[in-house]
């Protein structure tokens, strides 16, 4: 799959976090959509079609975790990536047992983003 | 031994809670640098007519982003200093305000807004500072676990027979509760909110019929 039909789904509380790594993921090819919080995050997978999903952990309202639980119930097989900003891996691992496909810290390093958003898209049954 | 295990506790969520912000400030800075990287070798590739207008565009995130970050590494730098000494004279408005804007994400994770109201009383209590900010924490966080349905919770510093007492008060109009009084005293923040007030000499008490808590200074 070559980055131009990859579509890639932003959540996050922290806007202009998100609304900047949309950008940089579109100037690199990908369609990119954001949501603000984890239940319009949901809502969006439950009506539209998504490769790879990137969600924060620590949001207000429903948090990162119980976001992830509700995405593998709509799309088991749509991989997520987690981001943290804690300084700890506890959260990320927590995530990954839940089904998470892999985490990454906050401040990112976007190749490091885009080397797990290849491997999640090439690892993916929907792939 | 065991006052100390709780200031180290509380001192470590408030700080977990503003690195973690200062952590999404750097995120947002680094990655509108990061942007702006993208455009320069954009224009190297083919010339951006706006690429002037694109730069400022980011310039301007990361002076909103760094203030944002200055705001909040004040904020965690007062706090932090307000352990220096065991005893000292604060202002209750001042110091509740300062300790709820440094806190106000740990109580917007859980979506309740929580304010103070504006107060010229100019009250000063000598105390253990920290402490003192340890039990507003808790009475919050109190209200927040008793009554958890998302709300605001106001705050407010009055004279009650010549004595300064603070009230707080969850609000939310669309519910109505029974035995506030027994609700908040089942929480696990009660104990400690008791335990806190007999050290600090202040009486704390659940209000009966509406979902509050009032801290009354001997």
């Amino acid at each position: 799959m070559n980055n131009q039909n990859i579509k890639i789904l932003l959540i996050d509380d922290e806007i202009e976090f998100i609304s900047t790594l949309a950008e940089r993921l579109e100037l690199r090819g990908y369609s990119s959509k954001t949501a603000e919080d984890g239940e319009s995050g949901i809502s969006m997978v439950a009506k539209e079609s998504f490769d790879v999903v990137i969600l924060d952990l620590m949001m207000p309202g429903l948090n990162g975790l119980d976001a992830l639980r509700q995405i593998k119930i709509l799309d088991a097989a749509l991989p997520v990536i987690l981001l943290t900003g804690h300084g700890s891996t506890k959260d990320g691992m927590e995530g990954m047992r839940i089904g998470a496909f892999d985490f990454l810290m906050k401040p990112l390093d976007i190749n490091d983003l885009l080397e797990k958003i290849k491997l999640a898209v090439n690892e993916s049954p929907k792939g | 031994m065991k006052k100390s295990n709780d200031k180290a506790a509380f001192l470590g969520s408030i700080t977990a809670s503003v690195t973690h912000e200062i952590q999404n400030v750097l995120a947002i800075i680094k990655e509108t640098s990061g942007l702006m990287e993208d455009f320069l070798k954009m224009n190297q590739a083919q010339d951006l007519s706006d690429l002037e207008e694109r730069l400022n565009g980011c310039i301007e995130t990361i002076k909103r982003q760094a203030y944002r970050g200055v705001a909040l590494t004040s904020g965690l730098n007062g706090f932090a200093h307000t352990s220096d000494n065991a005893q000292d004279s604060i202002n209750i408005y001042k110091t509740i305000e300062k300790m709820i804007s440094i806190a106000s994400r740990l109580f917007v994770q859980k979506g309740f807004s929580v304010s103070i109201i504006q107060s010229n009383k100019k009250d000063l209590i000598v105390t253990d500072p920290i402490l003192f900010q340890m039990i507003i924490f808790l009475c919050i966080e109190c209200l927040i676990d008793t009554f958890q349905t998302k709300a605001a919770i106001t705050i407010d510093i009055q004279s009650i027979e010549n004595r300064s007492a603070i009230k707080f008060l969850y609000v939310n109009t669309d519910l109505r509760y029974k035995d506030c009084e027994q609700q908040v005293m089942q929480d696990d923040h009660w104990i400690k909110i008791c335990d806190l007030s007999t050290h600090l000499g202040i009486s704390a008490k659940a209000y009966a019929d509406s979902p509050g808590i009032l801290l009354l200074f001997k």
